[in-house]
């Protein structure tokens, strides 16, 4: 089970501009890279449980997310 | 992590037990029995509170709340507690929210020393924000926090579902600078529906902060299937049109989660559709953050026309106001700038 972080700010992979073209909210992108820290997958999704499941597939242990607000 | 207990205000004793006056809920509480936000109790004779803490210290601008006509490009220290009196089915910050209803929602806040609080917020010129959870909750840290903030210039803001007692919301008022409070839908079976609560408390409430002389936004989640309806937009609109034509609004685009997981995002042209209404209806600042571009951030003098006020997402760009009026045409454009 992976414990969420809530944090400030996330970069966005999906743009605004996207929206209209994904009306019913199925697209999701991931950004893999490493870092000094290991493997960081950056993931950004209209549906966040679908992008969480992916990610604890992963085997994330942290995972970071904003808040509303 | 367990909730640390403080003496909580806003009690009044009761035949049954003690009443919780902080909320349209007014819970009467037996020893050792728990509110229905799950962070106000009765311990002994007293009522007691557990939101005398944070789970973030997040700095942010202050266009994130979203307050847009307020400070623009303010930066703003944001407190949350666990915790809220709504359980909507909706919620993108259910981990934090739902505390005391969902599993996912754990106890992760660190007590807040308010002097702390207000000489970092000073030091750093920052707001002090009550977002993310329930602000209302937080009225006992509010108001400790109001003094040595009033004294240091630092302005206090919430985020707020607007659920508030009007005694309690009188002695908040005075010590808040701004407020966006959210409105969901104005219907009362639908915002119960959604909530599980009554809509009244919050109009009311809505008209109390703007009676108080506090700075008010109001924000509303567009739900696709909820409130999406021309009628139900409209209703909307009316609804926020009457506390004030100056009264920015915010539209919210809306994704699925929590318990709303086949809800349908909520469309760019739904959004447009909402703004247009909103116009429409005679409302001056209508607001979408993201899905329709820079336009949908831009404050228009309401007179003439001119983009007064421009923004990026979650920040502020430039303005070309005069001492808060219209270079063009001279009119004041509502705010605090």
């Amino acid at each position: 089970m992976s414990e969420p972080r809530f944090v400030p700010s996330l970069p966005d992979l999906i743009e605004p501009h996207e929206y209209a073209s994904d009306p019913g909210g199925r697209r999701v992108r991931v950004r893999i890279r490493l870092t000094p820290e290991g493997v960081e997958v950056l993931g950004d999704a209209v549906r966040p449980a679908e992008l969480e499941k992916l990610l604890e597939t992963l085997g994330a242990q942290v995972i970071e997310q904003m808040l509303c607000g | 992590m367990e909730p640390q207990w403080s003496p909580a205000a806003f009690s009044r004793p009761h035949a049954d037990g003690i009443e919780c006056t902080l909320c349209p809920f007014q819970c009467v509480l037996h020893d050792n029995e728990i509110g229905r936000c799950r962070v106000r109790r009765r311990y002994g004779t007293q009522l007691e509170s557990a939101t005398f803490a944070t789970s973030v210290r997040h700095v942010q601008p202050i266009e994130r709340k979203p307050l847009y006509h307020f400070r623009p490009g303010a930066r703003v220290l944001t407190l949350a507690a666990p915790g809220c009196t709504f359980a909507c089915t909706y919620c993108q910050n259910y981990r934090i929210s739902q505390f005391g209803r969902s599993a996912a929602a754990t106890w992760n806040a660190e007590p807040v020393v308010p002097d702390e609080v207000v000489e970092n917020a000073s030091r750093e010129r920052l707001c002090i924000a009550f977002s993310y959870s329930e602000p209302v909750l937080a009225a006992e840290l509010t108001l400790a926090l109001a003094p040595r903030a009033a004294a240091q210039g630092v302005p206090l803001l919430w985020k707020t579902n607007g659920f508030i007692t009007r005694s309690a919301l009188r002695e908040v008022a005075p010590v808040l600078a701004a407020v966006n409070v959210d409105l969901k839908v104005v219907d009362e079976h639908s915002h119960r529906r959604l909530t599980a609560a009554p809509v009244a408390p919050v109009l009311d409430a809505i008209a109390e902060f703007k009676r108080a002389g506090v700075w008010l936004e109001i924000s509303t989640p567009i739900l696709s299937g909820v409130n999406d309806t021309d009628s139900a937009l409209a209703e909307l609109a009316r609804a926020v049109r009457a506390f004030g034509a100056d009264v920015p609004w915010h539209l919210l685009r809306t994704h699925p989660d929590y318990r709303m997981g086949a809800l349908t995002p909520t469309h760019p042209d739904t959004l447009a559709r909402a703004r247009a209404i909103a116009h429409a209806e005679g409302i001056h600042y209508v607001y979408v953050e993201r899905a329709l571009g820079a336009e949908g951030r831009t404050t228009h003098c309401p007179s003439c026309g001119i983009a007064a006020v421009q923004r990026g997402i979650w920040s502020f760009e430039s303005h070309t106001l005069n001492h808060g009026a219209c270079t063009q045409c001279g009119t004041a454009i509502a705010g605090h700038w």
